[in-house]
C-alpha cells in the first residue's frame, strides 16, 4: 500500500474505461513501432535495389599530378607513379572493414587501352556477376558473355568498330566473340570493350592488376564516410572516394520512407497524447470529490498532481511495453505479406523494448500534465462544495 | 489550543460577495466537545471548514497551538490536516475504489514507501475498535451508511489526531445507527478527543460540553 495505489485501484474500478484509454494509446504505440520497423526494412530493401544502378564509393590508386612546362609552353600533367591495385589483396581490404554488412557489391575493373585496326579503344576488364550487381539497368540486342572468349561492346565502341552482335574481335592475337552490344547507356560504358577481367589480365599479362574498384555500400544504417574512412584505413595507400552526389540521391530515396512513416507516427502519437489528456481531463471533473477527501487528509498539490501523473504514466508504460511487442510481431508479419523478410527481418531489441516502456510513459505524463496541474490546483473549498 | 477571532468568510454569489461569516470567534481547549447549530445557510459548515483549515478565511485570526494558520504556507496546513486534524463528511468520505482497511490507512499512502505492517496492524485495532474488523478488504460501495462513517471515524484514530471535526455525522443516517455514531464519538471524548461537531439535530447538541449558536453569520449563543 502506497500512493501507486491510489491510481491502479482507481483504474481497476472502471475496467472498461481504462482498457479504451489503454486500448487507444495501445494502438498509437503498435503503429509507432510497427511502422518504424517496417519502414527500416523498406528502406533497407529500398536501398538494396538502388545499389543495382551504380557504385556509390570508388577505391583507386594514390596518385600525384605534375605540372610539366618547358621554354614557356605548357605541357599539361602527368599523372605518375601510377601502381594498379592487386585485385584480390584490395577486394579482400574491402570485404573486412568493421561496417561489411553495409556494403552491398565490390566490382573490380582494369582499364586497358588497345589499338583495333586504325581505332584507339579501351578495354575494360569486369567481374560478370559483380557488375551486373550495379548495372542491372544493361541491355543488349544479344546476351551477356557466358564464357572468358566473349566480350560486350559499347553502342558508341560498336558503331566506332563498325561490328555488330555475333562478329568477331581479335585483341592481341586473341579472337573473341561479341555476345551482344549494349544499349545506349549515356555513360562511358557506351565507349569501350567490355570482357572478363581475368582474361584482359592475361592478355596484357598483368596478373591480378586492378585500376579501380568500385563499392555499392548501403548507408542508411551508417554515414558514408564510416565506410569511406574503414576502406582508407585497411587501404592506406589508396584513394578513396564517395560518390556523395549518388548517395545523397539513393539517401534521399531511403530517407523519404522514413520521414513519412515518422511523420505518420507523429500524427498518431499526438492523437493518440490528445486522447489521453482529454480523458485525464475528464477524470479530474469527474474526480473532485476524490481531490477533497484527499486534500482534507492532508495531501498536498504535488501529491494529488503526482496521483493523475502516476495513472497516466501507468497507462504510457502498459501500452509502451505491450505495444512494443504487439508492434514488432505485426511488423513481422506486416513485412511477410510484402514478400520482404528474405531481405531484412526487423531486429527484436531489449534497448528498444526498455525504451519504449520509457519513453511512451513519459509522453502520457507529458499529455496529463495539464489535467494533472488543473487536479492539483483545486482547493479544499471547491472540492468540498461537491461533497 | 485552536483560536479563531474574528473570523470572516465571503462567497461570491451572482456577482456579489455574500458574507456567510462576520467576525466569529470561537475558542477550543483540549478534550473539548464543541455542537455547532443553527439554521441550514447560517454558516456553521463554513466555521467547521474553516476551523479545520480546508477553507481560508478572509479576514481574522485562526491559530493552532500559537501557530498562525491564516497566513500559513500549504505544506504547513497540509502537515496539521495530516495529523492532528481530522474530517469526517454527512457523505462521500471514503474512496470508493479503495476497500475499508486502505481507506482507514489513506493518510499514510501518500509516499512511494508502503505503509509499514505496524501501522496495518493499528489500523486493524482501529476498524475493530468501531467494529469493522471483519469487513477490512471490503468497498464501501457494500458498507451501510453507518458503516462508511465509522471507518472515517476509524481513519482519524489511525491518526492519533488531536481535534475532531464533523459535519452532520448522522445526517445521512437513520435514528438507531445516529444514535451509534453519537455514542462512538462520546466515547472518543471520553478518552480525551477534541470534538467539533455541526449538526441541526438538538438531541445531538446536548451530547456536547458546549453549544456554538450561530445565525446569519453571527454567532449568537
Amino acid at each position: 500500500m502506497n500512493i501507486v495505489t491510489i491510481p491502479l485501484k482507481n483504474m481497476r474500478r472502471k475496467p472498461t474505461k481504462t482498457l479504451l484509454l489503454l486500448l487507444v494509446f495501445l494502438l498509437g504505440v503498435i503503429s509507432i513501432v510497427a511502422l518504424y520497423q517496417v519502414s527500416l526494412v523498406v528502406g533497407h530493401s529500398l536501398e538494396k535495389k538502388l545499389t543495382a544502378f551504380g557504385a556509390n564509393i570508388v577505391v583507386k590508386p594514390s596518385t600525384e599530378t605534375l605540372s610539366v612546362s618547358y621554354g614557356g609552353f605548357h605541357m599539361g600533367d602527368m599523372l605518375l607513379d601510377i601502381k594498379d591495385l592487386r585485385e584480390s589483396e584490395t577486394t579482400t581490404a574491402i570485404r573486412s572493414i568493421e561496417l561489411n554488412d553495409r556494403i552491398s557489391v565490390v566490382a573490380p575493373k582494369l582499364v586497358n587501352m588497345f589499338k583495333v585496326g586504325e581505332v584507339a579503344i579501351a578495354a575494360v576488364g569486369v567481374r560478370w556477376e559483380e557488375e551486373l550487381g550495379i548495372k542491372s539497368y544493361w541491355a543488349t540486342d544479344g546476351a551477356m558473355p557466358e564464357g572468358p572468349e566473349q566480350i560486350l561492346l559499347g553502342a558508341l565502341a560498336a558503331r566506332k568498330l563498325g561490328l555488330e552482335t555475333g562478329d568477331a574481335l581479335t585483341l592481341k592475337d586473341r579472337r573473341f566473340e561479341i555476345s551482344g552490344v549494349l544499349y545506349e547507356t549515356g555513360s562511358d560504358d557506351d565507349s569501350v570493350i567490355l570482357m572478363d577481367l581475368s582474361t584482359l589480365q592475361q592478355l596484357v599479362a598483368q596478373p591480378e592488376a586492378v585500376s579501380f574498384v568500385e563499392v555499392a555500400a548501403l548507408c542508411a544504417g551508417c554515414p558514408i564516410e564510416d565506410i569511406v574512412a574503414q576502406i582508407q584505413t585497411n587501404l592506406p595507400k589508396t584513394s578513396v572516394i564517395a560518390l556523395q552526389h549518388v548517395v545523397n540521391q539513393r539517401m534521399s530515396s531511403v530517407r523519404f520512407v522514413q520521414k513519412l512513416a515518422l511523420s505518420i507516427s507523429l500524427v498518431i502519437l499526438v492523437t493518440a497524447s490528445a486522447m489521453v489528456g482529454l480523458s485525464m481531463l475528464s477524470a479530474v471533473n469527474e474526480r473532485k470529490k476524490d481531490i477533497g477527501i484527499l486534500r482534507s487528509l492532508g495531501y498536498g498539490k504535488t501529491r494529488v498532481f503526482l496521483i493523475f501523473c502516476l495513472e497516466a504514466g501507468i497507462i504510457g508504460l502498459l501500452a509502451g511495453a505491450i505495444g512494443y511487442l504487439a508492434g514488432y510481431g505485426i511488423s513481422l508479419k506486416a513485412l511477410e505479406y510484402l514478400s520482404l523478410t528474405e531481405v531484412a527481418r526487423p531486429l527484436f531489441s531489449v534497448t528498444q523494448l526498455a525504451f519504449c516502456a520509457l519513453v511512451f510513459p513519459l509522453i502520457t505524463v507529458l499529455a496529463a500534465l495539464y489535467p494533472a496541474w488543473k487536479g492539483s490546483s483545486i482547493e479544499p473549498s471547491q472540492a468540498l462544495v461537491s461533497l | 489550543m485552536l483560536s479563531a477571532e474574528h473570523i470572516e468568510k465571503s462567497f461570491p454569489s451572482e456577482g456579489a460577495d455574500v458574507a456567510v461569516l462576520k467576525g466569529v470567534s470561537v475558542h477550543l481547549d483540549e478534550g473539548d466537545y464543541v455542537a455547532i447549530v443553527g439554521r441550514s445557510g447560517s454558516g456553521k459548515t463554513t466555521l467547521l471548514n474553516v476551523l479545520s483549515t480546508l477553507v481560508r478565511p478572509d479576514g481574522g485570526l485562526l491559530t493552532y497551538r500559537g501557530a498562525n494558520l491564516t497566513s500559513a504556507a500549504e505544506k504547513q496546513l497540509n502537515t496539521i490536516r495530516k495529523s492532528d486534524f481530522s474530517v469526517i463528511f454527512q457523505f462521500h468520505h471514503l474512496l470508493p475504489y479503495l476497500n475499508v482497511l486502505e481507506n482507514t490507512l489513506l493518510p499514510f499512502m501518500g509516499s512511494f514507501r508502503p505503509v509499514s505492517t505496524e501501522l496495518e496492524h493499528r489500523a486493524l485495532n482501529c476498524l475493530e475498535r468501531v467494529g469493522l474488523a471483519d469487513k477490512a478488504r471490503r468497498l464501501p460501495g457494500n458498507l451501510s451508511g453507518g458503516e462508511q462513517q465509522r471507518v472515517a471515524i476509524a481513519r482519524a484514530l489511525v491518526k492519533s489526531s488531536k481535534i475532531l471535526f464533523a459535519d452532520e455525522p448522522t445526517g445521512s443516517l437513520d435514528r438507531n445507527t445516529g444514535e451509534q455514531i453519537m455514542g462512538l464519538l462520546a466515547e472518543l471524548h471520553g478518552e480525551g478527543l477534541t470534538i467539533v461537531m455541526v449538526t441541526h439535530e438538538p438531541a445531538y447538541a446536548k451530547l456536547a460540553q458546549r453549544t456554538i449558536e450561530i445565525e446569519d453569520g453571527v454567532i449568537v449563543h
